[in-house]
């Protein structure tokens, strides 16, 4: 176990990401074309981090406080974001990505600028955010079962389709944006109280980027497929330790290579492959108790 | 003063117009939406810095040296990034995704390159002059940007326009199947579309590195995220809509850095985006058609 030992921040920013990233496999399961995981995570760290430091919230208190703040943003996003499709979508979650980083960045009195907020308690450790990432799993596994996990399917496979059978899209879009805003409230709120201190450069660009890549990597059906991509871009660069320089090209080869080969990701290609093989078997053990009675 | 910072508004802003030109022309044409469109402008630049600082070229050798960089490396995303989604039909998703994960590789390997080093133009590259007109202070440079983004413009309008090459490449625009029908070949149709756009980015490069006087591998970024506001304010696929906007987000730029405050500009600019998608979700210039927009259907 010693040598387990010293893998344990690892494992804990492994769990972390898990939960970023299942705010990212939320829209994405439901047809959002929704950049935006990287914005909500930033709403709920710095709610946490500026209670906790500031009024001396306890942090139970700061994580609930900034889930909801989470959702209540997203809410707020989505307002407009639920009226546009595809590539309108993405770029406005990334414009608000933006403007959340700037404002970061800009709103000293608030947030202390680039210098980003200081010595907050470490109150996140292995425990906690494994109870995060089975909590939040779950939550998202039983809502995939219910009838708003169908209505997310049918909208991501075909919009008209979800349509002409009476799904609203908009209010499934607004459900997916809430869950996602909260989702990532949460993720970011444990971040602070795993890591210290937050600066807003650590919300940019570079987070879109990775939390995209571990759930187009894993797989925006089931509910593993983020747990998975998790895992994989986390170790990763543990593996390349001596390939420090060419990480981010490894990182970049790998988006492509699994968009292009393998477009639904690790889980949902497996599952697939999974489900085939066992009807076969089912269809083949069929015929076989058909020759022999 | 307003009228000085009016003029540098519009020369970034006509940057930005050439930028945004390529981004939008390959969405119009290809459906793609180039998310590695700011690392071909700044390959772009190093192509024409390398030229200028090892080769020793004139200024003008070094801009067409940084078109060619840049249109061959958009040609080779091409093939590597977007052609093997195409065979399959894959989502516009699909396309992003990719080019962000080039865009990385190319964002790192410059990065390797250049060590992390900001660099610049011999100082001899362009002559500075200034000409004081109306008492205005106009360098030589801001008024041979603005001519080469007038020239280039209207090349790329006639090029479309009047050329049995351009027709080819509205008709794909306009409906693939039917250009298939018609017996246009996509391939050349693809690669002019690609070299066109990454020679635009790659002239942008140049530009951009010689008025601010500092090339490095971060360049490209925030001038993709500006050509988001800019093509949505245009409307996606729409030429003229990208040069208006263009100038339009140079100007409100400039003008916040020098009246409100320099952190703010990237507030405006976005919040400018927000507000727009929230009034028409097609953008200001865009129609339903022209860039395939699908508006919610309630």
């Amino acid at each position: 176990m010693s040598s387990l030992a010293g893998y344990e921040p690892l494992f804990e920013l492994a769990l972390l990401n898990m939960v970023l990233a299942f705010s990212q496999y939320i829209p994405l399961r439901a047809g959002v074309f929704s950049l935006g995981s990287a914005a909500f995570a930033a709403v709920g760290a710095y709610a946490a981090a500026i209670l906790a430091t500031r009024y001396g919230v306890p942090p139970v208190v700061c994580v609930v406080i900034a889930v909801v703040a989470g959702g209540i943003f997203g809410a707020l996003a989505a307002v407009p974001l639920a009226r546009l499709r595809g590539v309108f979508q993405a770029l406005a979650t990334l414009a608000l990505v933006q403007i959340v980083l700037s404002t970061a960045l800009n709103w000293t009195a608030l947030t202390d600028g680039a210098l980003g907020i200081n010595s907050i308690p470490k109150a996140v450790h292995l425990t906690e955010a494994a109870i995060a990432v089975v909590f939040v799993g779950y939550v998202l596994h039983v809502i995939g079962l219910s009838a708003i996990g169908r209505g997310f399917d049918i909208i991501r496979e075909d919009e008209t389709v979800a349509v002409s059978l009476g799904y609203s899209v908009r209010k499934h879009h607004m459900i997916a944006f809430v869950l996602s805003g909260a989702i990532a409230g949460l993720g970011g709120a444990m971040h602070a109280f795993s890591s210290y201190s937050i600066t807003p450069n650590e919300f940019g660009f570079h987070m879109v980027v990775m939390l995209l890549a571990m759930v187009v990597l894993g797989g925006r059906v089931s509910v593993f497929g983020p747990v998975v991509g998790a895992i994989i871009l986390t170790g990763l660069p543990e593996l390349l330790r001596g390939f420090q320089d060419y990480r981010s090209v490894v990182q970049g080869a790998l988006l492509m290579a699994s968009i292009t080969f393998l477009p639904s990701g690790v889980v949902d290609t497996t599952r697939g492959w999974l489900r085939r093989r066992a009807l076969t078997r089912g269809q083949a053990g069929a015929d076989a108790a058909e020759v022999t009675s | 003063m307003l009228a000085q910072q009016l003029l540098n508004g519009v020369v970034v802003g006509s940057v930005y117009g050439l930028f945004a030109l390529g981004f939008t022309l390959l969405f119009g044409v290809n459906h793609i939406m180039n998310m590695a469109h700011g690392a071909v402008f700044m390959w772009g630049a190093f192509a024409g810095l390398f030229a200028a600082t090892m080769l020793d070229l004139p200024f003008i050798a070094a801009l067409a040296i940084g078109a060619l960089a840049g249109g061959l490396l958009s040609v080779l995303l091409d093939w590597v990034a977007f052609r093997p989604l195409r065979k399959r039909k894959a989502p516009e998703f699909s396309a992003i995704v990719s080019s962000i994960g080039a865009n990385l590789i190319l964002l790192s390997l410059a990065q390797q390159m250049t060590a992390t080093r900001v660099m610049r133009f011999p100082f001899d590259t362009f002559p500075i002059r200034i000409y004081e007109v109306f008492g205005l202070r106009v360098q030589l440079l801001q008024l041979v940007i603005i001519g080469i983004v007038i020239l280039m413009v209207v090349g790329l309008v006639w090029y479309l326009q009047r050329t049995s090459a351009g027709r080819q490449i509205r008709t794909v625009a306009y409906s693939e199947s039917t250009s298939r029908l018609l017996g246009i070949n996509p391939f050349s149709v693809n690669f002019q579309v690609f070299f066109l756009s990454g020679a635009l980015a790659g002239v942008a490069g140049v530009l951009i590195g010689l008025v601010f006087n500092s090339v490095h591998f971060m360049m490209g970024e925030p001038l993709l995220l500006r050509a988001f506001v800019v093509i949505i304010l245009g409307g996606l696929g729409s030429i003229p809509g990208a040069l208006v906007a263009g100038l339009l987000i140079g100007i409100v730029q400039v003008l916040t850095v020098s009246y409100l405050s320099a952190g703010l500009a990237d507030v405006v600019v976005f919040s400018l985006l927000f507000l727009v998608l929230l009034a028409r979700p097609t953008g200001l210039f865009g129609s339903v058609h022209g860039g395939a927009a699908r508006v919610a259907r309630q």
